[in-house]
């Protein structure tokens, strides 16, 4: 998998390059908009971070620009954490939005995610023993059905689509609650250990594994 | 454009040259010279119609004359005319003292003159000027002569005319009634510019002032209204309105800055003693690295403090306006009592809901969630275990209520103001984690959303209440 970082600050575009460099990514840095556009267009890249303020040509630009040809995921690093930024960094054709300064682990979750092959248009969503029906909103694990609450079910949906992936505490207040901001109590947490146990009882096998303190993964492979 | 700074001599003197470049002076002298345009027009046609009425006189008194002088002619002949002619022009003896009104002159066919006061003329018919009559009467004038030349018989030639003097006179006496109503339009338009002129100079002036006396720093500083309702009091409230805006602006500005320096001094400073402690006593790696761990949960916190700060900041600006639209306040409500339903079982809290369905509001979903999620979160993190937390919505004398209730320990009435300010922190809740910042955000989010929020007891406990106005049912 290679990747384009396209950003202005050599000290965290370093550190970027490095650290994916050991998760097994080959990356390449650029740190000026003008540039980042040519090599977005020309390279053939699994997803590119790009950041909003940038010299040359302007993050949101930049990727209006690039969307007229490519359709790459885009993933905005930003210390614009403003309420419209993320809208108009989204509108503008961007697939993510993570404001700095953020933990490496939230970044590299979410670009796992976003390059993850294009979502299966189908009703029906599994992973190892777990089978969602979106249609009948129905969840069963080994032909014993779970009840669960709109969210547990939107939370289970979620990492379904994501199985094998690790998803962030942030990820999921994001995308299953819409919750921009950082809550001060434990929802995440307290929603999936209810899941957690629906999934779980009469089971021997835990299907949800916790990251410390990072997130959470489904396992598809039990 | 460029800025052109002004001058202090700029403002408060009516130099007439200020006066003269300002618009309504030009204003003034453009309606003066579309003044000058139409009445030169009125004048030259006046002048058009009085010389053409004049000329049709002079041509018929002409005719009346030469008609007389055919009728000796037909009468008597040749020698009859003459004589006609000669008593039509007076004895010579009265001719020195009163000067004939007419010139005549009669001539054969040789252009020998038989008689009139003009030299013999070339034979011209029809209505004839003569420009300047050389060798006639040297009692003529120097304007000329219209007239109408005839032939009465074979070879004699007979030319009756008039002098132009009273065209030439009118002329003058129109012209110059024309010049005195233009210096007189052009004192009075001069007049009423100088002084719209410095009257709209002395409005502009008093904002001027006014601008001029904010940039110097006095920015409680107001445009004075005359209470003459006209536009320049319309401007002035308006320009006050803005003027009011920016400085509650400047003003949280400033009190935000005083805060956040004083605030962000002691997360740093407890985050630099323990790396100090930790450089000066830590051992091994395991040490260090808790160390660093703890550095980095409190630059996390800090990091959360500006979020806030900054969200805060950007919700009183109300950037966030634009993008309101129907919010459905019951789906809100009811996603926020299904999110906290297990933390609060979690935290040993036992949270209940009445949300009345279909109740609409318009606003920004996000920070509505935001709002209620922070008064929920607070009613949890605040009180002791056991406690109930109760969510309602409804609709309540025209208004749409939300109110967020527990029966915990409460507020101090005296307290309950100062705990929606930034970063007051209640006595009893000082030891717990927080920046003082979740109540400040849920006013600044009720206030974009025009509802009141009162803090009250709950008989036990708190209960706060936001206020929506009901925009749908009336």
């Amino acid at each position: 998998m290679k990747l384009l970082l396209i950003e202005d600050d050599l000290e965290l575009a370093k550190s970027l390059v490095e650290r994916f460099r050991e998760q097994g990514y080959v990356t390449d840095h650029v740190s000026d908009g003008t540039t980042g556009l040519r090599e977005g267009l020309r390279g053939d890249y699994s997803a590119i971070i790009v950041d909003r303020m940038l010299p040359g040509m302007d993050g949101l630009e930049l990727v209006r620009a690039l969307r007229h040809e490519r359709s790459t995921p885009v993933i905005y690093l930003t210390t614009m954490g403003g309420i419209d930024d993320r809208v108009q960094g989204l509108e503008a054709g961007g697939d993510d939005y993570l404001v700095k300064p953020f933990a490496f682990a939230e970044l590299l979750a979410r670009i796992r995610v976003m390059t993850r092959r294009t979502a299966q248009v189908s009703p029906k969503l599994s992973a190892g023993f777990i089978e969602m029906d979106l249609v009948q909103r129905t969840v069963v694990r080994e032909g014993r059905p779970i009840v669960l609450t709109p969210q547990e079910f939107r939370l289970l949906e979620y990492m379904l689509r994501n199985a094998d992936r690790l998803v962030t505490r942030k990820m999921l207040l994001e995308s299953v609650w819409d919750i921009h901001f950082d809550p001060h109590t434990s929802i995440v947490e307290s929603h999936l250990s209810r899941l957690r146990t629906k999934l779980n009882s009469g089971f021997e096998v835990d299907a949800i594994q916790t990251v410390r303190s990072v997130g959470y993964r489904l396992l598809a492979s039990n | 454009m460029r800025y052109k700074p002004f001058e202090a001599s700029d403002i408060g003197c009516l130099r007439p040259t200020r006066v003269i470049k300002s618009d309504v002076f030009r204003l003034a002298g453009l309606f003066a010279l579309l003044f000058l345009a139409l009445t030169g027009i009125l004048v030259c046609t006046v002048l058009w119609i009085v010389e053409g009425a004049q000329r049709a006189a002079i041509t018929s008194a002409n005719d009346a004359d030469i008609s007389t002088i055919l009728n000796g002619f037909r009468d008597e002949g040749l020698r009859e005319a003459i004589e006609v002619i000669r008593q039509r022009l007076g004895s010579p003896s009265v001719r020195y003292v009163m000067r004939p009104d007419c010139y005549i002159v009669i001539q054969d066919e040789r252009q020998q003159k038989l008689a009139g006061n003009l030299a013999a003329l070339p034979v011209r018919l029809g209505v004839v000027t003569i420009s300047r009559p050389d060798g006639s009467d040297r009692h003529l004038g120097s304007t000329p002569i219209v007239g109408r030349g005839i032939e009465i018989t074979k070879g004699i030639y007979l030319f009756v005319g008039r002098d132009t003097k009273v065209l030439e006179a009118t002329r003058e006496r129109i012209l110059q009634a024309f010049m005195w109503v233009v210096l007189g339009a052009f004192t009075i338009a001069l007049a009423v510019g100088l002084y719209l002129g410095s009257r709209l100079m002395q409005r502009v002036d008093a904002i001027a002032q006014t601008c001029k006396s904010i940039a110097a720093g006095r920015l409680d500083e107001r445009i004075p209204v005359l209470g003459r309702q006209d536009e320049w009091d319309r401007l002035a409230e308006a320009i006050n309105e803005m003027l009011h805006r920016i400085s509650a602006l400047l003003e949280n500005l400033r009190q935000v800055s005083s805060d956040v320096a004083h605030d962000l001094r002691t997360p740093l400073a407890r985050m630099r003693n323990r790396l100090e402690e930790a450089r000066a006593k830590s051992t091994n790696v395991s040490d260090y690295s808790a160390a660093v761990g703890t550095a980095i949960d409190d630059t996390d916190q800090l990091l959360t403090m500006f979020a806030a700060l900054l969200r805060i900041s950007q919700v009183e600006a109300g950037a966030r306006l634009e993008t309101f639209s129907t919010v459905s306040l019951s789906d809100v409500l009811e996603n926020i009592y299904q999110m906290y339903l297990p933390v609060a079982e979690d935290c040993q809290h036992l949270i209940t809901s009445a949300i009345e369905e279909d109740i609409y509001v318009r606003g920004d979903a996000e920070l509505l969630t935001q709002m209620f999620s922070n008064l929920v979160e607070n009613a949890i993190r605040h009180t002791p275990e056991h406690t109930r937390i109760h969510i309602a919505l409804r609709r309540e004398n025209g208004s749409i209520e939300a109110s967020i209730a527990d029966d915990g320990p409460g507020v101090d009435p005296g307290e309950r103001e100062k705990v929606l300010r930034r970063f007051y922190r209640a006595s009893s809740s000082r030891s717990m984690e927080g920046n003082g910042l979740g109540l400040a955000l849920v006013v600044a989010i009720t206030e974009l959303h025009h509802a009141k929020l009162t803090l009250s007891d709950a008989n036990p406990g708190l209960q706060v209440k936001s206020a929506f106005p009901n925009n749908w049912d009336e």
